[in-house]
């Protein structure tokens, strides 16, 4: 068992705490995401036929591809989680390098998305040069779709040092069932990105 | 509250199938995405989202465990989230007409001073008066069957068909017709509507049909007005509404025509509000929340230049001959090295 810091009165008080820090950070990430939702909302409820138009032209396979990744590396985090509980550290070690393969091949699909978009000029706002979308408001569904798009990239590379960092001290047995609070508030990090992505698939790919 | 040392809060199985029951319900939001239930796709997806979400949070996130503090702190933001969502939407959708003003819409408004000059917002302005003053008897779209239509002997004209109009089908014909009625026929004048309205009227109803041929300065002679001189009177202040303001921006920049003749009154139309009226820049000009501010005409940039920019991505002016184009280039050279 970890000792804890001396103005803790114990090690699940310390943990409880840093538990509800990782909320309140969460809240002001779905603040952040919520602001690009929101206009989101406004805009599709505004130019109706451009953003349905504009929808059609993102690959609804390679999307549901990366949801698949991301709701798979979600299982993989709560399985290291639950391994690292159990003080399996090889178990453990072994789902958080599936997590980061899994974000990887995610980040790969989105490589390739991205670099479609880049070729066929749907691209955000003034960048936008493709002649087949007419519609003079589709521009405005490709510059929220990079912005929402790549937030949310950012998070999973963030969460991937993060994992790394995990990884690192699963591997070296610092984080085990005695003390794991770092490996519980990643995987709930990663959570809340596998989360984002849950609603922006639907909004973005399927719906339009 | 639950004892994190206590083992773990999920077994290998439940965290298996509960990412079984995640990806059981991606393969269903796809599949329904695939067929066409109108509104309903929308409430379909957002459902499955929510109880995507609600998986992750209750069993991965571990919220069922929790303290109720932290659940409480979590559906705050989902709170805020909604109160954000609803008063901006009740902001935009609901805001009315708000005048807007600047040197954008210098241009627009001075031209609105010769009402007679068709514009996209004096149609758009007659479309709304049309409602009120002219649906009930010639028909929201114009094709002379309103509610009122059937009591009436002559019944009222079609505006889409082009034959049969008794002044003529041209504006200022159209606005002789509202300013005297016709008589031996239910149309009575309309002289006691300001008279902008009535030219956005009679650009609306026009707008409703084929084109027409232009005005002649005879027609302008039989209303009595002279198009060379400013007519307006209700139109003082350079101010337009924000709906109006949309609909020149979106023009301006999809590279609609609003203006046919010499090169300076192309420039006048087409360039004037963003780079000024002579050429020296310095004005905000964007659209969706990304603004620009204009830089003076560079001396140094040859006729070619000047016709592959004005062609080119940032304005996307498709609509101007090879000939106008020269021209208008011509005369941005000129302004340039004034």
């Amino acid at each position: 068992m970890r000792h804890h810091a001396h103005h803790f009165a114990s090690a699940e008080a310390e943990f409880e705490a840093s538990k509800q820090g990782m909320w309140v950070f969460l809240v002001t990430e779905v603040l952040m995401f919520g602001g690009l939702l929101v206009g989101y909302g406004i805009f599709r409820n505004l130019y109706p036929e451009a953003f349905h138009e504009a929808h059609k032209h993102l690959a609804v396979s390679l999307g549901a591809i990366n949801t698949v990744f991301l709701i798979s590396s979600s299982v993989t985090m709560a399985l290291a989680v639950t391994y690292t509980q159990m003080g399996k550290r090889v178990a453990a070690s072994c789902s958080l390098i599936g997590t980061l393969t899994l974000a990887f091949s995610f980040l790969c699909v989105k490589y390739v998305e991205y670099s479609h978009k880049f070729h066929d000029g749907l691209l955000p706002a003034g960048y936008f040069t493709n002649t087949e979308l007419k519609l003079p408001e589709a521009p405005l569904f490709f510059s929220l779709y990079f912005m929402t798009t790549g937030l949310h990239m950012l998070h999973v590379l963030i969460g991937m040092g993060l994992l790394i960092w995990i990884l690192r001290r699963t591997w070296s047995g610092e984080l085990s069932s005695g003390y794991c609070t770092p490996t519980e508030l990643v995987g709930f990090y990663w959570h809340f990105v596998d989360l984002v992505w849950i609603f922006l698939f639907p909004l973005l790919y399927l719906v339009g | 509250m639950a004892s994190h040392s206590s083992g773990p809060h999920l077994s290998v199985r439940s965290v298996l199938s509960l990412g079984g029951l995640l990806l059981v319900l991606t393969l269903v939001t796809v599949l329904v995405s695939f067929v066409d239930l109108g509104k309903l796709n929308f409430f379909v997806a957002a459902l499955v989202a929510i109880c995507k979400a609600t998986i992750v949070l209750y069993f991965f996130m571990n919220l069922r465990h929790d303290s109720r503090d932290n659940a409480v702190i979590f559906l705050t933001s989902l709170v805020f989230l909604t109160i954000f969502f609803v008063l901006t939407s009740v902001d935009v959708f609901f805001r009315g007409d708000v005048k807007v003003k600047g040197a954008f819409f210098q241009a627009v408004a001075s031209v609105t001073k010769k009402p007679w000059i068709k514009t996209p917002e004096l149609v758009a302005h007659g479309k709304e008066q049309y409602a009120i003053q002219c649906a009930m008897c010639h028909g929201a779209v114009g094709a002379g069957n309103g509610p009122a239509a059937a009591a009436l002997v002559p019944p009222p004209r079609d505006f889409t068909k082009p034959d049969g109009w008794k002044n003529g089908r041209k504006a200022t014909m159209v606005f002789k017709t509202l300013k005297d009625g016709l008589a031996g026929s239910a149309m009575a004048s309309y002289a006691t509507l300001p008279e902008d309205d009535r030219w956005a009227l009679a650009h609306y109803i026009i707008s409703l049909g084929s084109e027409p041929p232009a005005d002649t300065a005879e027609d302008f002679a039989v209303i009595g007005i002279d198009p060379n001189k400013e007519g307006s009177t209700v139109i003082k202040e350079p101010k337009i509404t924000i709906r109006q303001a949309m609909a020149l921006l979106q023009t301006s920049s999809s590279g609609g025509r609003l203006y046919t003749g010499s090169a300076e009154g192309q420039y006048g139309q087409l360039c004037a509000s963003c780079h000024g009226d002579k050429g020296q820049g310095g004005i905000k000009v964007g659209q969706y929340g990304l603004y620009a501010v204009t830089k003076p005409f560079d001396r140094a940039m040859t006729e070619d230049a000047i016709i592959a920019s004005i062609r080119g991505t940032a304005h996307r002016v498709t609509t101007l001959s090879q000939e106008e184009l020269t021209a208008l280039a011509r005369f941005v050279q000129n302004a340039a090295k004034r």
